[in-house]
């Protein structure tokens, strides 16, 4: 590395101040506010400004009023499951492409479609498709012999979050199939032809070679993703606003039904930074355990 | 390379084709709607051969065209936020590739904690301090807090590369009297060019594709393009030829993008961490 002179010391950090200062003061601005809100009672319906001093109250009722738990739940069993279904029948995607036949290399150009979907388009797309009367999934499970709730998927409260997993598996699978694809490219020949010298092959091969290989990018995707999917919001919001009743709420979705809708400051202040200290945990536990050494 | 029996092919071919109709199949079906008179959307069993209707587009964009000026809305709120994330994020990026530094590992975690935070936490904050400043339902409000997504983004891709420019190149010019000012832009920029656009274009897509910011902090005249579809879920009916009308038009800039940027979009999509 450089080290040309003194000033060049104190660059990297000029350098770099722009983005840090303003991004600071863009998350720092709202995370004081909520902490100095969560101790007040304030309500945007009645007051413009907060009303009095409320104590711990607001994050009592944060549990009290709304669906916490459930919406931290549906939210946990979102991205885990999620995140799952994706990675892997991305790598089984991603394995049929590394075939090379004629044709992959169009197909997966043409395969990466539905990630460059914004959520909301995707959500539309699928609500129109799982329309109870008149959608055309509907009419093909019926058809098949499988039963679909009367209320729709989207209408019912244990198909309901579900579907909104199935949506974005829909739109970020691809994802993880040209990604995942990649990696297997970058993995050498040199490689897998002394572990076929050693008589590996097939399911062998794939979990002893070729998996921890590709650990240290299905680390960094399976992390992203997981997150992603953690704050879902634009698909809970067009497919099912949560419903039916809180089934299909999630953290995110929980905030802004609070913050937004019934204009709770205090609560939602409260509430933010419950969300802030549990994402704050995933991210340091991932950090931490998966990201130790960093090979990227 | 492996070879593969007739038999093995056919069963490849076979799930594939799966996978393709699976994955592709519902935008085709959705753009096929677009096209439907309002009366057949809804036609069991699915009609694939349909005399086209123009009249959803026409409603949408033309006449009366209330959509028209979310698409503007939508081109100004994008290139806005990734014009004003490129000078913050190349600085970023030029000293995270080219300087030891303490604490920088810290800080490109940081970024990228930045990037997967619940945007929901910072957004209604915004949306009260924007009504204080008087900035609600401002276009720079809007771009101003994208870039808690945009300057993340685009110093890790930037970084990826100008990690590729080598360093030979730059040392030279400065042997030949350069500054390391003059260096970057005579060195850096030219070589570092094609990063600067694909970096553009995705920060360009993200912020298209964004909802969560424009829903909470537009207002009617500022909608952009995606959240404007929203409302055709009205209280009145759904209406289907409206909602594939715009969004078929909201999606085509990102189909288009990606297609552009070809071998890119496995580095884009994975931040400049996977080079593919």
């Amino acid at each position: 590395m450089l080290n040309r002179s003194t000033v060049n010391k104190r660059l990297p950090y000029i350098l770099l101040a722009p983005s840090v200062i303003i991004l600071l003061a863009l998350i720092l601005y709202p995370l004081g506010f909520a902490l100095r809100n969560s101790f007040w009672f304030w309500n945007l319906q009645t007051s413009p400004m907060p009303l009095y001093h409320s104590g711990w109250d607001n994050f009592r009722m944060v549990f009290l009023v709304t669906p916490f738990n459930e919406a931290l739940k549906n939210t946990l069993l979102l991205a885990g499951l999620g995140t799952f279904a994706q990675f892997w029948l991305g790598m089984g995607i991603a394995l049929l492409l590394h075939t090379h036949l004629r044709g992959m290399g169009m197909m997966r150009a043409v395969l990466i479609m539905p990630t460059t979907l914004a959520p909301v388009v995707a959500g539309f797309l699928f609500r129109y498709l799982l329309e109870p009367k008149g959608g055309i999934l509907p009419w093909l499970l019926n058809g098949l012999g499988i039963p679909v709730p009367p209320q729709g998927f989207l209408g019912n409260a244990g198909t309901a979050l579900f579907s909104i997993g199935l949506v974005d598996t829909w739109q970020w699978t691809p994802f993880f199939a040209i990604v995942l694809y990649a990696g297997l490219l970058s993995i050498s020949e040199e490689i897998k032809e002394a572990a076929q010298v050693d008589g590996a092959s097939g399911w062998r091969m794939f979990s002893s070679v070729t998996l921890p290989l590709l650990r240290p990018i299905a680390a960094f995707l399976v992390m992203i993703r997981f997150m992603q999917l953690f704050n879902s919001f634009d698909l809970v919001y067009v497919l099912t606003n949560g419903g039916p009743g809180t089934a299909s709420r999630t953290l995110s979705f929980n905030l802004y039904r609070e913050g937004l809708v019934n204009y709770n400051i205090g609560l939602t202040a409260a509430m933010t930074w419950l969300v802030v200290i549990i994402v704050s945990i995933i991210i340091n536990l991932y950090l931490f355990f998966v990201f130790r050494k960093r090979e990227w | 390379m492996r070879r593969h029996t007739a038999r093995q092919k056919l069963a490849i071919y076979a799930l594939m084709i799966l996978v393709m109709v699976f994955f592709v199949g519902p935008i085709c079906w959705f753009i096929l709607l677009a096209f439907r008179h309002p009366s057949e959307a809804y036609t069991l069993p699915p009609q694939l051969i349909f005399e086209p209707y123009l009249g959803n587009f026409r409603d949408t964009f033309v006449e009366p065209g209330n959509n028209a000026p979310q698409l503007v809305n939508s081109l100004i709120v994008s290139s806005g936020a990734t014009l004003l994330s490129l000078p913050f994020a190349l600085s970023a990026a030029y000293a995270l590739s080219r300087f030891a530094m303490r604490g920088k590992e810290f800080i490109l975690n940081w970024y990228i904690s930045l990037l997967i935070a619940p945007p929901i936490v910072f957004v209604i904050p915004y949306f009260i301090l924007m009504s204080w400043i008087g900035w609600a339902g401002s276009y720079q409000a809007m771009i101003l807090t994208l870039q808690t997504l945009a300057i993340p983004f685009s110093v890790w891709l930037l970084k990826s590369f100008i990690d590729e420019v080598p360093l030979d190149l730059e040392e030279a010019a400065w042997v030949d009297g350069a500054t390391r000012l003059r260096a970057f832009f005579r060195i850096i920029i030219p070589l570092a060019l094609p990063g600067l656009i694909v970096t553009s274009m995705f920060t360009f897509v993200f912020s298209w594709n964004n909802v969560l910011f424009p829903l909470v902090l537009s207002r009617g005249s500022t909608v952009t393009l995606p959240v404007g579809t929203i409302s055709f879920f009205a209280s009145t009916g759904v209406y289907w030829g409206h909602i594939a009308a715009t969004a078929v038009v909201a999606m085509l800039p990102p189909m288009i993008i990606f297609l552009l940027l070809g071998r890119y979009v496995v580095r884009g999509l994975t931040f400049g961490a996977v080079k593919g």
